[in-house]
């Protein structure tokens, strides 16, 4: 039987919803301005989930549904690793794990001009940001910031790239410091870059520091702050 | 005809259950580690895995481009794929049509692969129940969750829920039901139409149960959960 539960939505915060549950009921909330995020949809007059995950809100009215998943959905503004799949005359066609393959405007770098194209073979690893993004339509993709510079976006050397879920990529983005790579920080040395599409990519001066840090993110996913930091240190004292 | 069935309640079924009690239930997510989402499912002893690649673009040749294709492949235990296998792929697809949001990503395609590893009665409606499990772990949009449920009514006249193969054989005729909004897939063969609504009724009831269990599967991510 369907869950219909329009109760104050104080009582969903923070808890686990499944696809169905009304979360909001507009009719009794006028003249008030909601802001709904992923994961939500409007049926005339209820908000209800389309995404199982967890009910987040941000004050002063935004609303939505933080879940995990394999796949990546582009959104604007987003920072992903992607792999060259092909190359076209005006775009490279990039693979950021969505439903459609991305394009690089062959002059989206910075001082990026006819005459100075690069080239990248078919399997580069690149630091991208999400320009455009909306359903039904190739995402586009840049390597330069919004000002034009570079800030580090481009091809990514050397190093190892593996795969997570995407609410694993948003914790290792989260500030403050996720609490195994800070653990890890403390008595290695290593490179990161985290895309927010489920690609971690890793570099250090040896090869064992990059299997310890990439085993130990990829354990981290079910683990909580204090068990992630008891994980690393017994990773830690395994290598030593 | 209530009281005749109240005082029928008391069947003796094989397993010993009663006549509205389901077999246990058990359920992992996230079991395969290629597809993008994954599941499986068992009432007792069937068992079934779905897995769901998610989105690819592209729709087949003259199919609505502005809605997604849900595509259904139905792999049965032994043997070769035949008219039962297509049939139930497009009951399938027809139940998951009417619950996934094809809207949020026009022309593109989803695929669902149903693999029957155990069947012991009551098969479609539990690749019903994993395929909706699987295609919330993979984060496809969904209006909300269905629960299957099978009744049957053998011949001395009253309703039970959730046969075993042995039952299904013997019994005139069966009904497989998916809620929460209105009844979707419907098989009857055979007259079920007094025992029809007491069907429905007792498959709501039993519905409320399956709801609460997949409920508390999304509080442990990647554990199996068992339900009696």
């Amino acid at each position: 039987m369907e869950q219909k539960q329009s109760n104050s939505p104080a009582s969903f915060i923070d808890s686990t919803v499944v696809p169905g549950d009304v979360v909001l009921d507009l009719s009794s909330m006028t003249n008030q301005t909601v802001k709904l995020g992923g994961g939500l949809r409007q049926d005339c007059d209820a908000i209800s989930a389309m995404k199982a995950g967890t009910l987040r809100f941000s004050k002063p009215n935004k609303y939505w549904v933080e879940s995990s998943q394999k796949r990546y959905v582009p959104c604007v503004e987003d920072t992903v690793l992607g792999i060259v799949v092909d190359s076209k005359a005006d775009n490279f066609l990039i693979d950021v794990k969505g439903p459609a393959v991305g394009f690089l405007p062959v002059l989206a770098f910075e001082g990026g001009t006819r005459r100075n194209i690069p080239k990248f073979e078919v399997g580069t690893l690149l630091y991208l940001r999400v320009v455009k993004a909306n359903f039904g339509m190739n995402p586009e993709l840049s390597c330069t910031d919004a000002g034009g510079k570079a800030a580090e976006f481009g091809p990514l050397k050397d190093g190892y790239m593996f795969e997570t879920s995407t609410g694993l990529s948003r914790k290792l983005l989260s500030s403050p410091t996720c609490p195994v790579l800070e653990a890890l920080g403390k008595k290695l040395s290593f490179e990161i870059a985290v895309g927010l599409n489920g690609r971690v990519w890793v570099n250090a001066a040896s090869p064992d520091t990059i299997v310890v840090v990439a085993n130990a993110i990829m354990n981290s996913e079910s683990l909580s702050g204090a068990q992630q930091i008891i994980m690393v240190e017994h990773l830690l004292k395994s290598i030593q | 005809m209530i009281t005749e069935r109240e005082r029928a309640m008391e069947v003796d079924r094989e397993d010993g259950r009663t006549q509205n009690q389901l077999r246990p239930l058990a359920c992992s997510r996230n079991i395969l580690h290629r597809a993008h989402g994954s599941a499986s499912w068992s009432q007792g002893d069937t068992e079934v895995f779905a897995a769901v690649y998610g989105r690819k673009a592209g729709t087949r040749k003259n199919e609505n481009p502005e809605k997604a294709w849900i595509e259904v492949i139905w792999k049965p235990k032994t043997g070769q794929i035949g008219k039962l296998e297509k049939e139930y792929e497009m009951i399938l697809k027809g139940t998951l049509q009417s619950i996934c949001i094809l809207t949020v990503n026009p022309n593109s395609t989803t695929s669902i692969i149903i693999q029957v590893v155990n069947d012991d009665g009551a098969v479609l409606p539990s690749a019903i129940n994993a395929a909706c499990v699987a295609l919330v772990d993979a984060g496809i949009p969904m209006k909300h969750l269905a629960v299957a449920i099978c009744c049957c009514a053998p011949k001395s006249g009253y309703v039970i829920l959730d046969p075993t193969k042995l039952e299904e054989q013997k019994i005139k005729a069966f009904a497989y039901l998916v809620f929460p909004n209105s009844v979707h897939s419907v098989l009857p063969e055979g007259s079920l139409m007094d025992d029809y609504f007491y069907c429905l009724e007792r498959g709501c009831a039993e519905s409320v149960k399956l709801s609460d269990f997949l409920r508390s599967l999304k509080q442990h991510p990647t554990d199996s959960s068992k339900a009696g």
